[in-house]
């Protein structure tokens, strides 16, 4: 490839921007026709409707998106956010001990520990839960073992709680928090740990006032890949949940499947969309701030 | 950048995304209101190879040894495809693919008649159609599919509570049972909007395919008062009762007579029809209209209905099949459960889920709503 001659405008250059549109036409082409043009199938069919088969049908009829008003949808979509923010916070606890002992301390075995991380993470999700749910059965091996040595009785149970749904969504997604958390701490310059404990400040303060500040981005990111999966969720709930843990996935795949109301499960899709850009829109906010201030 | 590359670039960039709204447009096609397909129109095939099995059913309903046996009999292979729910099965079929044999539910097989998509199956065309259609008046004539025209019934079952003998002892064949201070915390119902609403609808003696608002509205409270003793919504009855998670579980007679297959002591388990009546559902074989190959279908029907290929799918899936002279195979598989039987008295009592308009059935996805969401 020509190296880039910023001081010509000859055809070389244009043709040369050419290029990048052709290499930019497949990722166009995929995005619209796959993400863009399905989102607006969704908010078409939002105000669609059904025929007499249940099939649903282009036109416009406001009763699924009215049906949202119902308040069973809105119980259902704080409990879906209660569960997605602390499945958040919880995999930031867990995430953040553990990204920073590898990357600080892991010499070479870093990448070792990583791959020991990321490899579980092969096997299909609902694959593990399912597994899961077998475990941590009533009559499973977990129970099984706590009753014998007199930690469990007979109605102790751990599937079927809201703690069952919240544990399988940190198992679920943690792995998002760790590998954007570990990025943020290999790039960190140690030096700065190093001054800052120059500066009399004890392995508290610099870690609050230095380390976290300065992989706040990689939180930040981990956070938002933590919460879109955890938010729309299904699997969880209905492996680990009971009936007072129904989240909104799985109340948008009854309307899909079971209800067959196409139109009322993509008004609720769209419902869902918005409350997920609004925590997008937040971190967006966020990281451009960031970037201000990294450029002053 | 130079100012001149930029507006080819971006003009470009948005005929590729114009590109791709197109053809993801065509793709919503398939949501137009569009004239139904008439397979009625279409002449019934006769029974004769023209090509390969293209095959479509939930996974593990046919012993896998009668697919071995047809191949090698007709010189053709099956193609398997496998759908995990009805509406999954009937989109792909309204998307245009194309499979030689289905096998909807009752209800759905009603939806696929009424739509105009499965041929007329000639019963003169198979050998052992009289085995079904002789004995068991029901099927002759069925509300889903007048005489039967386009359908021949693969299996019948019924709707009924499993529960652990061991921990809870007998129960009172009634739907109360579900309400059962010995199973409180430890009962699980299927996770399906008619199975539910019709349990509630036969507790309280009312229509199983109700989508009258009053009606629904007296079993969304009844269900209401079950809601706190229940661990959840589930159709896996099966493992839920093996590992102890329930106690009580609203479950398929089918799913049940499997579970005595595998069940190492089978009198830890009960299975019963409670008396306020039960849920009854069918499956059926059908040809949908563009089957490539109708006449190797017809060829695969009359095979499954060989006496031998029933006792093995029997024995395989645990579910009865209407053809006279297999009823005391199935006798003995389910002898622990004699309730998993269903009788032709079963078959009248015509407890089956119809289908209802658009307004029932948005009413009775608002209850189901209400009684899963709480």
């Amino acid at each position: 490839m020509a190296l880039p001659r910023p001081f010509t405008r000859g055809r070389r250059d244009t043709s040369g921007n050419r290029m990048w549109v052709w290499l930019m036409l497949p990722g166009t082409l995929w995005m619209t026709g796959f993400l863009i043009a399905s989102l607006v199938l969704v908010a078409v069919l939002a105000v669609g409707t059904t025929d007499e088969l249940g099939n649903p049908r282009f036109g416009f009829d406001l009763a699924g998106v009215r049906a949202l008003a119902d308040p069973a949808y809105t119980e259902v979509m704080a409990r879906s956010l209660g569960y997605a923010l602390l499945t958040c916070l919880i995999c930031l606890l867990i995430a953040y001990p553990v990204a920073y002992t590898i990357a600080l301390h892991g010499g070479r075995y870093k990448h070792a520990l990583i791959a020991a991380i990321v490899v579980p993470f092969f096997a299909n999700y609902l694959v593990r839960m399912y597994g899961w749910s077998v475990v941590l059965s009533d009559d499973g091996p977990v129970l099984r073992t706590l009753r014998a040595v007199g930690l469990a009785d007979g109605g102790t149970k751990i599937l079927n709680s809201g703690l069952g749904v919240v544990a399988g969504l940190v198992y679920g997604f943690v792995v998002f928090m760790i590998i954007p958390l570990y990025a943020a701490l290999e790039r960190l310059d140690v030096s700065l740990i190093e001054a800052g404990r120059d500066l009399y400040g004890g392995p508290v303060r610099t870690f609050f006032f230095v380390t976290l500040p300065a992989t706040r981005q990689g939180a930040a990111a981990g956070l938002v890949l933590v919460f879109l999966p955890a938010m729309g969720d299904f699997v969880s709930a209905q492996l680990m949940g009971g009936p007072d843990q129904i989240m909104i996935g799985n109340l948008i795949q009854d309307k899909f499947f079971q209800g067959q109301n196409w139109p009322l499960g993509s008004a609720l899709t769209m419902l869902l969309m918005l409350v997920l850009l609004i925590g997008m829109l937040g971190y967006l906010r966020r990281t451009r701030k960031d970037e201000a201030e990294a450029r002053r | 950048m130079s100012p001149e590359a930029i507006p080819p670039t971006r003009r470009a960039v948005l005929r590729a995304g114009a590109c791709g709204l197109l053809g993801a447009a065509a793709g919503g096609c398939g949501f137009m209101p569009a004239k139904t397909p008439d397979a009625d129109q279409l002449a019934p095939v006769r029974a004769r190879v023209d090509g390969d099995l293209v095959y479509f059913n939930w996974a593990d309903f046919v012993d896998p040894s009668v697919f071995k046996g047809f191949e090698k009999e007709y010189g053709v292979k099956v193609v398997q495809s496998n759908f995990d729910s009805m509406e999954g099965m009937v989109a792909k079929l309204n998307a245009g693919n194309r499979y030689d044999i289905v096998f909807p539910t009752a209800k759905w097989a009603q939806r696929l008649v009424r739509g105009g998509r499965l041929r007329r199956i000639d019963r003169s065309q198979l050998d052992n159609a009289q085995a079904v259609f002789g004995t068991y008046d029901y099927f002759a004539d069925p509300w889903y599919d007048p005489g039967s025209a386009h359908t021949v019934p693969f299996t019948a079952y019924k709707t009924g509570i499993g529960w652990r003998r061991d921990r809870i002892g007998d129960l009172t064949d009634s739907w109360r049972d579900l309400w059962s201070n010995r199973a409180k915390g430890k009962v699980f119902l299927l996770d399906d909007r008619d199975e539910v609403l019709g349990m509630g609808a036969l507790a309280l003696g009312l229509d199983v395919s109700t989508g009258d608002s009053g009606d629904l509205d007296r079993i969304t409270s009844l269900l209401g008062t079950l809601r706190p003793r229940l661990r959840g919504f589930s159709s896996d009855s099966y493992n839920n009762l093996l590992n102890g998670n329930a106690l009580i579980q609203q479950a398929w007679s089918g799913d049940m007579a499997a579970m005595l297959n595998q069940a190492e002591n089978p009198d830890v388990f009960g299975f019963q029809a409670p008396k306020e009546g039960t849920a009854i559902n069918s499956d059926c074989y059908a040809i949908p209209w563009n089957a490539p190959h109708p006449g190797t279908a017809m060829l695969f029907i009359d095979y499954m209905l060989r006496p031998e290929n029933v006792k093995k799918n029997i024995e395989y899936i645990g579910y009865p099949m209407p053809v006279a002279g297999t009823e005391k195979i199935y006798a003995d598989l389910v002898e622990p459960f004699p309730e998993c039987l269903v009788t032709e008295a079963d078959l009248k009592a015509d407890l089956f889920f119809r289908n209802g308009g658009r307004a029932a059935e948005e009413a009775r996805d608002a209850a189901w709503t209400h009684v899963k969401a709480g």
